[in-house]
């Protein structure tokens, strides 16, 4: 078990062995190679589609078939809370800057009449 | 599949931004509700107070807040102006915070010069024009 191969060596020794393996093993290796293929070829494209709901993994389908939705409202919900706290913000240091001038105009020593058309 | 999912929701979506777009839902606020400061630093405004809009109210509980913090005088001639303040058109109102804003920027040694002018003008008001002079004669 200590003896240490050769990379070539150990290629001849798979090569010899899959030679010895059974014709109905070998459908089977050779049917899973190619669902494993087909597998690795849907992972790496179901991101993109995903997105828009249509994942052709069977497995993910189902989890993935209404998550669009919630990242669309999710995602809506924090652009609508972005937009407000910034409306908000905006109209608040506006309301204060008139509420400063309104009241300079108010208080100050010149007559108001002098500002009023 | 994105703008099927938009326009299902679109509802949806236009209801949230419809709400929380709103910056402020104030509602008008009774007279009686108001604090004591707020109802001492409107008082000129206390008979037409519940009939004034929610944007004009909010204007003056904005002054109100700051009511505290002026002296005296400045408490004083906010009394004396504000029931006219409130009685003139958002445009009038508009135009004068752009000229106020406008004689701010004006240099200190020019806008003494023009306030000394205008009380000046002020001084020579006869009673023909419906002030009172400043002071009476005996």
């Amino acid at each position: 078990m200590n003896q240490k191969f050769h990379p070539e060596q150990i290629r001849q020794l798979l090569n010899r062995s899959l030679s010895q393996i059974e014709q109905p093993t070998l459908e089977r290796l050779r049917e899973a190679r190619t669902q494993a293929l087909a597998r690795y070829d849907a992972h790496n494209t179901a991101p993109a589609f995903a997105w828009a709901g249509n994942s052709s993994r069977p497995e993910h389908s189902a989890n993935l078939r209404h998550k669009p939705y919630y990242y669309w409202v999710g995602a809506m919900l924090l652009v609508a809370l972005l937009f407000s706290g910034a409306t908000y913000w905006q109209h608040a240091t506006t309301e204060q800057d008139i509420s400063e001038v309104d009241i300079a105009i108010l208080t100050d020593d010149l007559p108001m009449h002098v500002y009023v058309d | 599949m994105v703008l099927m999912l938009l326009f299902r929701n679109l509802a949806l979506i236009l209801g949230i931004f419809a709400l929380l777009g709103q910056p402020a839902l104030a509602a008008t606020q009774p007279w009686e509700k108001l604090t004591p400061v707020q109802q001492q630093a409107l008082s000129p405004l206390s008979k037409e107070w519940n009939t004034l809009s929610d944007d004009q109210q909010q204007r003056f509980l904005g002054l109100a807040k700051r009511y505290p913090h002026l002296t005296p005088l400045q408490k004083q001639r906010l009394h004396d102006r504000l029931e006219r303040w409130s009685k003139l058109t958002p445009q009038q109102r508009k135009r004068a915070r752009e000229k106020y804003q406008a004689f701010s920027k004006v240099p200190p040694e020019t806008r003494e010069q023009v306030k000394q002018m205008v009380r000046q003008q002020e001084a020579g008001i006869t009673p023909a024009s419906g002030v009172p002079p400043a002071a009476p004669a005996p």
